[in-house]
């Protein structure tokens, strides 16, 4: 299990590589000259054209240009951004930050509802419950999340009960650290809830699925002939079994915790990642365009490594390989 | 001699969407300590429902109509689900026909084992436990560390024989434990099987399609069709003279019965659907030797020599409780 680790790592850096290229290119190849457009551009100060000039070799061919750049990745220097005139690391360091509490909040909400949920209809299959239970989480995939986002910022602004946009209210210089976080975190939770209930409805379905077609097995009906307890019938038995395919689905969710939540943050004004590409986009920013690619297919990458190593811990099948 | 399975009159149901379809019959049988009574019977005649019956292991449609189960004297009838967690695993294992499918992938062949040990011991005492029943069932100690995949066909049912015995049950059922498994293996199982109930003196209800692997090694042969017995007794008697024309066929049609050159026979007509049965005995479409009542009643069990056999060939009264 050890090596196959190691060797799904090693995987990761030519990948990172490609990845690297790859966001490069896409911007490099787009149609136009790209470099006058820079000069051309009043947003943009000649100090500025000039500093990046000599970092990222700008007069250079293209792909010594990517050497340059890579260069200055690997020193974590990601150029400055156009638009708002401070380092693009800065900007992402924070807008990245507050993605990334929003998506461990919301995948931490979403399967820690999920599981149960799915676990209690399938046991309760053909009652009442699963049936309320099924119904609602039909309802939830087939709304999607800007819809839901929407649905909470209009209740929100209605009731007053949480606030819209931001990561911080007012007061937040005199406050203490505790009240600083609590603070955050209601701030937080309409991003976050409105992403908990688009991704719930279908994680639980497919627990319920997984934990019902578990129940169905063979070796369900060997643990109960050994005359194990219900306990470990169903929750050592079914439930590792249930659970196996469902750790792939949380290698994409690590993966796609960027584009997953850009259109609730961008709802909600939760300043995030999302936010920030579409504005980069919007306003041709290109190194920070670049670098958001960048930190969103590392993400995926990430993802899909984290994905592949749980799955090898949790099924002995695909250890061997 | 003292009887360690006791089953009377059995009868089971499906109750599905809508009336009930009865499967299993008025079946009886009894098993003493020590002896290995066979069921056989075409797929689909009910052998695996007879079987999950007597643990009450059954599909949650399934209903148990009629019938007690006595298991060292003491009746299963009435226990609650948690009185039945207690007898299975202690006094009655169950082995099953694919052992890939009937052990859990992502759990050691150990811990499985292990984890059906019913008496409080510590860590180790149970390690050792394990360890002596995986030497018992021929597996190496090693494989207390292996996965289910790991394992080849035969290995995977020793381990679930394993997992069946640790508790020293006195009655081991075993429903077509070798089907699923190439013939070399198949006859290692069977002989380990035969070794282990001779050393325990377990009493074995084996389950098999296949009567001519049945009579290698059981004392006694039930046979059975469409969810009831049709024939019962020793096993000599039973298939050396064949009484009810359904085991007749069923002999008759064993490849080894055939001359070079001969056709290969089948017994006529197919299987009956449960949710049809055929008025009168079950068994009269395919029967050669059928009578003209046996199109409207069917028949009780008759004593013939050693046996009991269900056909109005040997007797005149009809059934009470099987049919309708
Ligand atoms: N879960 C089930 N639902 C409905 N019918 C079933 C189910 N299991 C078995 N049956 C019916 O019971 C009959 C006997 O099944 P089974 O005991 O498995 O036969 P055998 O073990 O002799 O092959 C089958 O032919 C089928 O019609
Ligand atoms: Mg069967």
């Amino acid at each position: 299990m050890r090596r196959y680790i190691v060797r799904r790592v090693l995987q990761f850096v030519p990948l990172l590589f490609g990845m690297t290229l790859l966001s490069f290119l896409i911007i490099h190849l787009a149609p136009g000259d790209y470099f006058t457009q820079l000069k051309m551009n009043p947003q943009i100060s000649p100090e500025t054209i000039a500093a990046m000039e000599r970092n990222f070799g700008l007069d250079k061919p293209v792909l010594v240009q990517y050497f340059y750049w890579v260069k200055n990745i690997l020193t974590f220097n990601l150029g400055e951004s156009f638009a708002y005139h401070v380092p693009n690391a800065f900007l992402i360091k924070e807008r990245l930050l507050n993605t990334v509490a929003l998506s461990v909040f919301s995948i931490m909400a979403t399967w820690m509802l999920a599981i149960p949920l799915g676990i209690y209809a399938a046991r309760k299959k053909g009652c009442w419950q699963e049936t309320v239970l099924s119904a609602a989480a039909y309802v939830g995939i087939s709304l999607p999340s800007f819809f839901i986002a929407m649905l909470l910022v209009f209740l929100a602004a209605r009731t007053m009960v949480l606030p819209i946009g931001g990561t911080t209210s007012i007061f937040w210089t005199g406050a203490s650290l505790w009240e600083k976080f609590v603070d955050y975190l209601r701030h937080l939770l309409l991003p976050g809830m409105a992403l908990t209930l688009a991704g719930i409805g279908s994680l639980y379905r497919l627990m319920k699925n997984n934990f019902l077609e578990a129940l169905g097995s063979p070796y369900i009906l060997t643990a109960r002939a050994k005359g194990l307890p219900p306990v470990l019938v169903l929750y050592k038995h079914a439930l590792r079994n249930a659970v196996n395919p469902m750790i792939t689905i949380f290698g994409y969710e690590l993966s796609g915790i960027l584009s997953g939540a850009a259109l609730v943050e961008i709802i909600t004004n939760w300043p995030g990642m999302g936010r920030l590409i579409l504005d980069a986009v919007l306003s041709q920013d290109l190194y920070l365009v670049m670098a958001s690619l960048l930190i969103g297919g590392f993400l995926l990458i990430l993802g899909n490594l984290i994905a592949d190593i749980l799955l090898v811990m949790a099924d002995p099948r695909i250890r061997l390989r | 001699m003292e009887k360690t399975l006791v089953v009377k009159n059995l009868a089971l149901a499906f109750h599905q969407e809508r009336r009930p379809v009865t499967i299993l019959a008025g079946v009886e049988f009894e098993i003493s300590s020590g002896e290995t009574l066979a069921l056989v019977g075409e797929s689909g005649s009910g052998k695996t429902l007879t079987a999950l019956s007597i643990v009450k292991l059954l599909p949650p449609q399934a209903r148990l109509e009629t019938g007690e189960v006595r298991l060292n004297g003491q009746s299963l009838t009435s226990l609650s689900e948690r009185e039945m967690e207690n007898i299975r695993g202690r006094q009655v294992g169950l082995v099953f026909q694919e052992p890939s499918a009937y052990l859990n992938p992502v759990f050691t062949i150990g811990n499985q084992i292990e984890e059906a040990i019913k008496s409080s011991l510590s860590r180790k005492e149970k390690k050792e436990r394990v360890a002596q029943m995986l030497a018992e069932v021929g597996l190496d100690e090693k494989h207390y560390w292996h996965y289910p995949h790991q394992l080849s066909g035969g290995m995977q049912q020793r381990a679930l024989i394993a997992m069946a015995l640790i508790n020293h049950p006195s009655l081991l059922i075993a429903d077509e434990p070798t089907t699923s498994l190439d013939v070399t293996t198949a006859v290692q199982i069977i002989s380990l099987i035969k070794t282990l109930i001779k050393k325990h003196h377990l009493a074995l209800l084996f389950i098999s399609h296949d009567i001519a692997l049945a009579h290698y090694f059981a004392d006694r042969m039930a046979v059975m069709y469409a969810g009831r017995l049709v024939e019962i007794g020793p096993t000599r008697t039973v298939f050396n003279s064949p009484r009810h024309p359904y085991t007749e066929s069923l002999i008759a049609c064993l490849p080894e019965k055939y001359k070079p050159g001969e056709k290969i026979r089948a017994i006529p007509g197919t299987v009956p659907d449960f949710a049809n049965l055929p008025s009168g005995c079950p068994f009269h479409p395919r029967c050669h030797r059928r009578m003209e009542r046996c199109f409207r009643e069917e028949p009780e069990m008759f004593p013939v020599a050693s046996a009991l056999v269900r056909c109005f060939l040997y007797g005149n009264s009809v059934a009470t409780e099987p049919g309708n």
